[in-house]
């Protein structure tokens, strides 16, 4: 069973994140062990799979990144793996110059204006991702969530940037 | 985890650190990054009218393994010819920098630089040819 059929919810990237809670704390409390604890050992082994299955359903679409790489796998998009290296100008040449000017920027302004901009990016791409997903336009899917990966990665560079300039501003 | 000396080396003394004019026709790009780990790589290479390559540039977002990977190949293509910097093999910069396994990932990363490199020169100079 997939994620989004464990929690009776629609496939879709644009997930109402008010409802997956629902749904989820609601199964979370039918599937919890301590309802089971007087029960025959398969129907607790039962309980304790769901509740584990539950937990990894909820865990990897409560996040839209992690939802809408998800969401790739079940499309049987292709995306590389571990020590896989690509080519793509375009991103790769966006990629750089955006961690370039994030090299350059010296105050905590600077890095959150452009961390700002990176997190509007990112909006951007998943709304255009969601068309995509609807679309199962495979390609064009596999771009975008490398495009995607390379932005989440700038975010967590702008922390840590962020964080070397506090420390040396103290 | 141990890093070896040289790695060391690299990574806190990296060599070669910069960029050329990507439109200078003596002048090959490659630019290739890791989506798994959110790392990109630009290694350059220039070459002389004699066919050797003499001098090398490199620009590294990622670790240091990967920083210290692309150092080293801008040192060894150096003085080489686009043939001989093209042997370049992973496994040896992955050697010669005693890359734990988790890491030999960033020395892929360096050889797929210096080929692309190479690639573009050589298709720059077919055009010129042309």
């Amino acid at each position: 069973m997939d994620h989004f059929a464990r929690l009776g919810l629609p496939a879709a990237l644009d997930l109402d994140a008010a409802a997956l809670d629902r749904v989820y704390f609601a199964l979370q409390r039918q599937w919890h062990p301590d309802r089971f604890v007087s029960r025959p050992p398969d129907e607790r082994a039962r309980a304790s799979a769901e509740a584990a299955s539950l937990n990894e359903a909820y865990r990897t679409l409560k996040d839209p990144l992690s939802r809408a790489f998800y969401m790739a796998g079940m499309a049987g998009v292709d995306l590389p793996g571990d020590g896989k290296t690509i080519d793509d100008p375009d991103l790769l040449m966006e990629a750089m110059e955006a961690r370039e000017a994030l090299h350059d920027a010296d105050t905590l302004d600077a890095v959150d204006k452009l961390a700002a901009e990176a997190r509007q990016d990112v909006q951007k791409a998943l709304a255009e991702l969601a068309s995509l997903f609807l679309a199962n336009d495979r390609g064009a899917i596999r771009k975008a969530l490398l495009r995607l990966r390379y932005l989440d990665k700038f975010a967590e560079e702008a922390r840590a940037r962020r964080m070397n300039i506090d420390r040396s501003n103290a | 985890m141990a890093y070896s000396e040289k790695l060391i080396d690299h990574y806190e003394n990296p060599r070669n650190i910069g960029s050329f004019d990507k439109t200078a026709e003596d002048v090959g790009t490659g630019l290739v990054g890791a989506p798994a780990c959110g790392d990109v790589m630009k290694l350059q290479i220039k070459v002389g009218p004699d066919g050797l390559i003499e001098d090398a540039k490199f620009k590294t977002f990622g670790c240091g393994s990967a920083i210290a990977s692309s150092s080293l190949v801008t040192e060894w293509v150096k003085g080489k010819t686009i043939d001989e910097a093209e042997t370049i093999k992973n496994t040896d910069i992955a050697r010669h920098l005693a890359l734990p396994p988790v890491k030999i990932h960033c020395s892929v990363l360096a050889e797929d630089a210096i080929k692309a490199a190479i690639a573009d020169y050589r298709a720059k100079a077919t055009r010129k040819a042309e």
